[in-house]
């Protein structure tokens, strides 16, 4: 279903012709998105292609676009980065825009610490700006390349400082909405032209409608612009790296302590989360390398650091002594980073967390004692520019479970999730790195108070059989979750891409009545419905 | 190897997109952190490694057929490794820029070629040589040169100017600089003048694959014949093209750059830099010297699974990531120079931003690598130094074309010129 040629001339006409294509080449490689193999006819790469793809420069481009799209009833998707099926055209008829002209970092307010950014300003650029005047922003999980207007308005944005810095979600001021009508709303302070700095009023406070159940991925309209609350950062104002490629390293002042801390057990390692929220002593707290699985993590971890050695060598590192005598070590762990304002802060924190270890019988690993490993600690955990490397095994990664919430109840699904995977791998279509590949947030709201734990699964894309299996394995862990009365985590996310409506509309009827109230707001600002599930809405009975 | 080797590369892509950014531990500042000169001019998403991997696939499952965007895709890229050594950070076993240059190769051999490069293939062929030039020009760079001819005589080191500087009347001093330097320097050096062949290493990096084998067979057989243990280079596209291409296909010969034998010079204080050189500069790392420039490592290997589904190879496969490339020894000398000071730019060694000479960009598409010139011409300047030095006669070119278009004050200089005046 092509565009019409007025259509086309038309959305042509606002970008430039520079700025608008529909040839296929160009259009597959927006199609192609990682994911698409678990959700589309025979396993394809490729989720379905637009009809054209346009690059826009301007909140006056979107807008303009947006109100073609409804003149001519074209549906409308936005990415910025694109990494995340979610983005893609998930029906035909479906124009993509990319939002990568829009990169700007429109102001850094140094006094009420906050930024001003486009969709196309990733975490990494952004942190590397605001660390010149001593503040820092909240990096999502997702790592280093990904948009952090996104990870504020359209998805969930939290990341291993959220602990200090909060979650982007928290961390949204004012915004700028393109509706899928075509009219521009201005959110929080900015909506009453008072600035950025609120998103609460004074003016219309939007924040739970724009983060909706888990945000909107592209599916209600596009956000143009947005503030995001920034935080101290006592470090100095570029990040130094030294090593050789791929095993940079940072050797940060005094003030900065990395540590991978570990337990005998699961109870004391979610008691030590409680303590560490009491005493609020982190800056960056997350369980990290258990995410290439607590059987195989360290090896790798310590193969990376040889940038001699390739995956390939693997096995020799793990039949290591050393490496197996770490393996047990991290077992239970998780990693932090302390960070001391002044001399006596960085000394206060350490002796707390020495007090917390002690009472919960856990201890500081080793290995990652030594200089060089902290200093690899500190820059892979505070710049997050290396979190790809959850893809490392086979190019295909799966994180189920998630449900985030006290350290209680996430202890509560962590034995479901390990044995919910040591099944499948087991029979060798997932890599058998060990149950426990779990990661996620020590405290995931600024302060603490709540965790996740995230199970990755690996999967070789190119084997149909171990694709199969981990379709298998996510609709397993539904099943599994099902069965004790957990709601099912992101796998859940994951596999509704590919459902029917009618399979989608049985599941949104089970969970709360939030979807209903979607229905009303899309209703309302999405008269011609040209956004798409991504935004879900219980139908009308 | 075809296209159909790398599918497995393509369908591995996460499109995470680190391959349009410098590595991100090194981002420094918004106006200095891409890395891909395709992807920032040309935006759309299939200009990027990760785009054409998921157009590779798109050709392999004949999704697409042949059209001119997809040979603007194709060929509008520096084929310059900085998307390759960002991706390979984490994904370790991604071939992305080979599969960039099979797609060059299939689209050639199915007769689907970028016109703009006709001439200068048909050139290659007659004249050997990729400057449009007679061929027998290419000696004319040493007239009167007191240095050995090694289609006459022997010598354990053969200087190989490379096509532009033997051509470029500008550039071509700093060729004369450099033999004689080596010469003075006690090194037993000789030139083959005008018997001199294109390495074919750029042909090569535009899709034209057997024209390497052709080059590689001439050079060799009159390196053979001079009794050459060395090849020295002053141009780092003809350095990548012995270095990793020529071994590639079996020949082995000890190749070094310039910059790497006089810095040995240096050390071994045969060569001695007493003069004073008050100027601050900045050093381009060529594309070809550094990541590009890493040794190939013979392998053949068998693929099986460990871990139930991590594919590995036995012996390990090598990777070509950046790590090994020629960065110090061009600082070295650099820093050996009396009253010199090197200031570095945010983008350098590994993730070095490209001149934009290279691909077959500047043939046949001027205004891109104009552009890219410009970009690293504003990261230059914006460290404040009098002047950019590289190690390339392609980067030079680029570069002080670059200030030119400009009007920048900036000075361009290949490091030999520098050497030079310090001597």
């Amino acid at each position: 279903m092509a565009l019409s040629r007025d259509a086309y001339r038309a959305l042509e006409d606002i970008v430039g012709a520079r700025y608008i294509s529909e040839d296929p080449a160009v259009m597959d490689s927006y199609a192609y998105q990682w994911l698409a193999e678990t959700v589309r006819p025979n396993q394809s790469k490729f989720m379905t292609r637009p009809e054209a793809a346009l690059l826009p420069a301007s909140t006056r481009d979107v807008q303009a676009i947006v109100r073609i799209c409804n003149k001519y009833k074209i549906k409308f998707k936005a990415y910025s980065t694109g990494w995340y099926f979610y983005g893609a055209p998930l029906s035909e008829g479906v124009i993509q825009l990319d939002m990568r002209r829009m990169d700007h970092i429109l102001e850094i307010d140094e006094k009420n610490m906050f930024a001003v950014i486009e969709p196309y300003v990733i975490a990494g650029v952004l942190q590397a700006e605001v660390m010149k005047r001593g503040l820092n922003c909240t990096v999502t999980g997702a790592g280093a390349s990904c948009s952090t207007l996104v990870g504020a308005a359209c998805y969930h944005g939290s990341g291993g400082t959220s602990i200090y810095t909060g979650e982007l979600r928290e961390n949204l001021l004012g915004a700028e909405w393109v509706m899928p009508n075509g009219e521009i709303l201005r959110t929080g302070s900015l909506g009453s032209g008072c600035g950025w700095f609120c998103a609460e009023g004074p003016g219309p406070s939007m924040r739970a409608i724009i983060r909706g159940a888990l945000g909107a991925r592209g599916g209600l309209g596009v956000y143009t612009k947005c503030a995001v609350k920034l935080s101290p950062w006592p470090g100095p104002a570029e990040f130094p790296v030294e090593g050789t490629v791929p095993a940079y390293r940072s050797p940060l002042p005094g003030n900065f302590r990395a540590y991978t801390v570990a337990f005998k057990d699961w109870d004391s390692l979610f008691e030590a989360y409680y303590r560490i929220y009491d005493n609020e002593i982190c800056y960056y707290a997350h369980r990290q390398w258990t995410m290439l699985g607590a059987d195989l993590g360290p090896a790798f971890w310590m193969l990376y650091q040889d940038p001699t050695k390739s995956l390939d060598d693997i096995e020799e590192f793990a039949r290591k002594k050393e490496v197996k005598k770490l393996t047990e070590e991290m077992r239970r762990s998780f990693q932090l980073v302390l960070v001391g304002m002044s001399q006596r802060d960085i000394e206060y924190k350490e002796k707390v967390l020495e007090r917390i270890l002690e009472e919960t019988g856990g201890w500081k690993v080793e290995k990652w004692l030594e200089p060089e490993m902290e200093q690899f600690s500190l820059l892979y955990l505070l710049r997050l520019g290396k979190k790809n490397l959850n893809f490392v095994y086979t190019g295909g990664w799966i994180g189920n479970f998630m449900q985030s919430g006290t350290p209680d109840f996430v202890k509560k699904y962590e034995p479901i999730a390990e044995d919910a995977t040591e099944k499948y791998q087991q029979t060798g279509l997932l890599v058998d790195c060990g149950a426990d590949s779990m990661m996620g947030c020590v405290g995931s709201i600024g302060g603490g108070g709540q965790c996740g734990l995230e199970q990755f699964g690996f999967y070789d894309i190119a084997d149909r059989r171990s694709t199969a299996a981990a379709v298998a394995w996510m609709k397993h862990c539904i099943k599994e979750e099902a069965r004790h009365n957990i709601p099912p985590g992101k796998e859940g996310m994951y596999l509704a891409v590919g459902k029917t409506h009618e399979e989608l509309q049985k599941d949104l009827a089970r969970q709360p009545i939030t979807h209903t109230w979607q229905r009303k707001i899309k209703r309302a600002i999405d008269p011609n419905n040209l956004g798409d599930r991504m935004y879900p809405t219980l139908d009308e009975k | 190897m075809a296209l159909e080797d790398y599918r497995d590369d393509c369908t591995d892509c996460s499109r995470c997109s680190y391959c349009k950014w410098i590595p991100l531990d090194h981002i420094k500042s918004a106006r200095f952190a891409r890395a891909c000169p395709s992807i920032e001019y040309c935006s759309f998403q299939a200009y990027s490694l990760g785009g054409r991997l998921s157009v590779a696939l798109s050709l392999l499952e004949n999704r697409i057929d042949y059209n001119d965007q997809l040979k603007d895709i194709v060929w509008k890229c520096q084929m310059d490794g900085a998307c390759d050594v960002s991706d390979k950070i984490c994904r370790y076993n991604i071939r992305g820029l080979e599969v960039m240059r099979e797609m060059r190769f299939r689209l050639v051999e199915d007769g689907q070629m970028l016109p703009q490069h006709k001439p200068y293939i048909d050139n290659l062929h007659e004249e050997q040589n990729m400057m449009m030039e007679p061929r027998a020009d290419r000696g004319e760079w040493a007239d009167g040169l007191d240095v050995k001819n090694l289609t006459e005589e022997k010598a354990a080191v053969v200087f190989h100017a490379g096509c532009r500087y033997s051509y470029d009347k500008e550039l071509r001093e700093t060729a004369r600089t450099a033999v004689m330097m080596l010469r003075d320097g006690g090194v037993d050096v000789g030139i083959m003048g005008e018997k001199e062949s294109c390495c074919g290493g750029r042909a090569y990096q535009w899709g034209y694959r057997k024209e390497l084998n052709a080059s590689a067979r001439r050079n060799a057989r009159a390196w053979t014949r001079a009794k050459v243990k060395t090849v020295v280079t002053p141009c780092a596209e003809c350095y990548y093209t012995f270095k990793r291409l020529y071994s590639e296909i079996g020949l082995t010969i000890e190749v070094v750059h310039v910059t790497e034998y006089i810095d040995r010079l240096i050390r071994k204080r045969k060569i001695k830099l007493t003069k004073s050189v008050p100027l601050t500069v900045t050093y381009h790392d060529p594309c070809h010297l550094g990541r590009l420039g890493e040794p190939y490592v013979p392998w053949q290997g068998t693929r099986k699974k460990i871990y139930g589904q991590i594919p590995a190879w036995k012996p390990s496969r090598p990777r070509y990531a950046g790590a090994w490339g020629v960065y110090d020894a061009p600082r070295n000398v650099l820093m050996s120079i009396p009253g010199l000071s090197l200031v570095e730019m945010e983008r350098i060694r590994e993730y070095a931003w490209c001149c934009g000479a290279s691909g077959g960009v500047l043939e046949a598409y001027p205004d891109f690598a104009s552009w890219t010139a410009a970009e690293r011409l504003a990261e230059a300047t914006a460290t404040g130094a009098e002047a950019m030095v590289s190690a390339c006669p392609w980067c030079e070119g680029a570069l002080a074309d670059a200030v030119r278009n400009q009007d920048e004050k900036i000075k361009v200089y290949d490091i030999i010129d520098l050497v030079q005046m310090a001597l």
